[in-house]
């Protein structure tokens, strides 16, 4: 999984498409670490698969979102519409049990139907539903495309929201701690140096939307620039560390909405030895090193061929 | 260590080698029955094989179990099949193999009778049926989701896609198989027209026609899990990806047991129209 460097250990990062394949490879244990969003960890922990929660990805960085023209102006307005949720394990459903119940609605007043995350968009632009909520660059792709409204942007919903967690093996953790330190510790930093410049001018996240958009995800970095700075706090990297009164309020709705058979102590399916206290971290971090032409043009060799787009401008 | 696979194992490998010493009545039931539990054992040690232990922190060691086994599979498909679940999805499931099965019959089948009789026809059609034939279903789920939603109709269309071109391909053969002499004869006779495709093409066709509607519906039946992949909320390949999404993969092992016990039942029941006489003749071995 690993190669040495000088500055460090250097993790090898493999894309999935979805969670039931990432899932099974971190069962079979051919991965040793993932993200993954936080009730489908609780659930492996549950189901006796030995994982924890080590650290969180971020915060935020999720968006409701309804058709361009619809007539939805407030939560309410949701009541017997259609709205698709990525997972019955992910916290965008329990945040949507959350909000039914603090405005006082039946848990049965609207249809929450579990659609790829990938799907969410085309599902609402062909009205099969009324609207959506999950993880970026989903949401700020039907915002860019033009048939899409963000509702509510996660920080008015359920501030500090929590989407994705650091899930490692609990093998990994017992033999290879220093490893999941230094793991942890990489994430804590970018993450930091992700958001230390966001107020004055996130140079540091527009280098980041341009290389991550480019060399890793076949996104354009125009939607992963929105995603990161429109509005700068849609999504933020820092404050990681898994705090117990959120996932106890998670775990209880869990168990309350039947998405989790029982419930389980913090400590069962979460380690925080590993957060690292922030001022303590330091790794050093100037800018990502941007890509060469070349670099460029091989990994745009390398994905599919795409029909031309018109030259803007 | 399951020690029943071990010992399974080697009495049915046994039996297999001792096959032609077997009486004609039992050996129809006690080969597939060895064969099977050789596949059983091998699966069960497989599982043992990908266990681990887990020695943790306090110094207790857990046993970690990666993928269910043959007995855990059992346990699964006995709650399925007790609460009515299994019931429930396996009449979804059969009815969209039904339907779409069902429509790519009625428009396969006179598409390749007339492809196998006409050669202009075959020119005209086949490229494009051979063209589309090797397109996976799965990549067909966006267009269905476009053009038919989330509802059954998109999981319909794609069965159909699935099996129309098998049903166009193979009954265009069975026509074009047809022993010219059966064709001259009847002319010679002064059969033409229409009358003689009714009356000597579509029954020198029929059994070759069948065997072909056989493995369509086959492939139709292996579809469904991809044709369920839509969020349609029931069938055996809902289930599927639900119990995958759920972590129970004790019951994803035990749909798929389901999935092949009921295609076994599919194709005996096809089957049982290669008895008709209107049909038997062109078994030479029955």
């Amino acid at each position: 999984m690993t190669q040495h460097s000088a500055s460090g250990t250097v993790f090898k990062a493999q894309k999935f498409t979805d969670f039931p394949s990432m899932k099974e490879a971190l069962i079979a244990r051919k991965i040793d670490a993932t993200f993954m969003i936080a009730p489908l960890a609780m659930k492996l922990a549950s189901d006796g698969v030995p994982v924890k929660i080590c650290y969180l990805g971020h915060r935020d960085g999720s968006a409701l979102v309804v058709g361009k023209d619809s007539p939805i102006r407030d939560f309410k307005d949701l009541a017997g519409k259609t709205v698709a949720i990525p997972s019955r394990f992910s916290n965008q459903n329990l945040l949507m049990q959350r909000m039914m119940k603090k405005n006082g609605m039946p848990i049965d007043s609207m249809v929450l139907k579990e659609v790829p995350p990938p799907e969410h968009p085309s599902a609402l632009a062909s009205k099969a539903v009324d609207a959506f909520i999950v993880g970026e660059p989903h949401p700020s792709k039907a915002e860019l495309e033009g048939y899409g409204r963000v509702l509510y942007l996660m920080k008015d919903l359920w501030p500090e929201f929590i989407s994705c967690v650091l899930v490692v093996r609990e093998e990994v953790i017992l033999q290879q701690r220093p490893l999941v330190q230094e793991l942890v510790d990489g994430i804590a930093a970018s993450g930091e140096w992700l958001d230390e410049d966001r107020e004055t001018g996130a140079q540091h996240r527009k280098d980041a939307a341009f290389v991550v958009g480019n060399m890793f995800y076949s996104q354009k970095p125009e939607l992963l620039e929105h995603v990161l700075t429109k509005p700068i706090d849609r999504v933020s990297y820092t404050n990681l560390m898994p705090p117990k009164e959120t996932f106890d309020e998670i775990m209880d709705l869990a168990v309350e909405t039947k998405v989790l058979p029982r419930r389980m102590e913090f400590a069962e399916y979460v380690d925080t030895s590993f957060a690292p206290d922030l001022l303590k971290v330091d790794v050093p971090f100037d800018r990502l090193p941007m890509p060469t032409e070349a670099q460029l043009a091989a990994t745009k060799a390398a994905s599919q061929p795409k029909p031309a787009e018109p030259a803007k401008k | 260590m399951s020690t029943w696979a071990l010992v399974a194992a080697p009495l049915a490998v046994l039996l297999l080698l001792l096959a032609r010493r077997l009486p004609e009545g039992a050996s129809r039931w006690l080969l597939p029955a060895a064969t099977g539990l050789v596949a059983v054992s091998l699966w069960q040690l497989w599982c043992d094989w990908k266990s681990y232990d887990l020695t943790g922190g306090d110094g207790k060691v857990r046993r970690i179990q990666v993928f269910p086994g043959p007995l855990d599979t059992l346990a699964g498909m006995v709650k399925l099949a007790s609460d009515g679940q299994m019931l429930r999805h396996s009449v979804a499931s059969l009815y969209r193999v039904a339907a779409g099965f069902g429509l790519a019959c009625l428009v396969g089948v006179p598409l390749g009778l007339w492809a196998g009789w006409s050669t202009r026809a075959m020119q005209a059609l086949n490229p494009l049926v051979q063209a589309l034939r090797p397109i996976s279903p799965i990549a067909w789920i966006p267009v269905a989701i476009l053009w038919f939603g989330i509802k059954d109709a998109s999981a319909i269309f794609l069965i159909f896609v699935a099996s129309i071109f098998p049903v166009v391909t193979g009954t265009m053969t069975a026509v074009r198989a047809i022993p010219q002499v059966y064709v001259r004869s009847a002319q010679n006779f002064g059969v033409r027209g229409f009358e003689l495709f009714r009356r000597v093409v579509f029954p020198a066709a029929l059994p070759q026609i069948l065997t072909s509607l056989r493995i369509a519906l086959g492939i139709a039946w292996m579809v469904i899990v991809a044709a369920e992949m839509i969020a349609v909320d029931q069938g055996l390949g809902y289930q599927i990806m639900d119990a995958r999404n759920a972590n129970n993969y004790d019951l994803v092992t035990a749909s798929m047991v389901f999935i092949g016990l009921i295609g076994i039942g599919l194709d005996a029941a096809l089957r049982r129209f290669e008895r008709l006489d209107e049909v038997r003749w062109g078994y030479s071995k029955q």
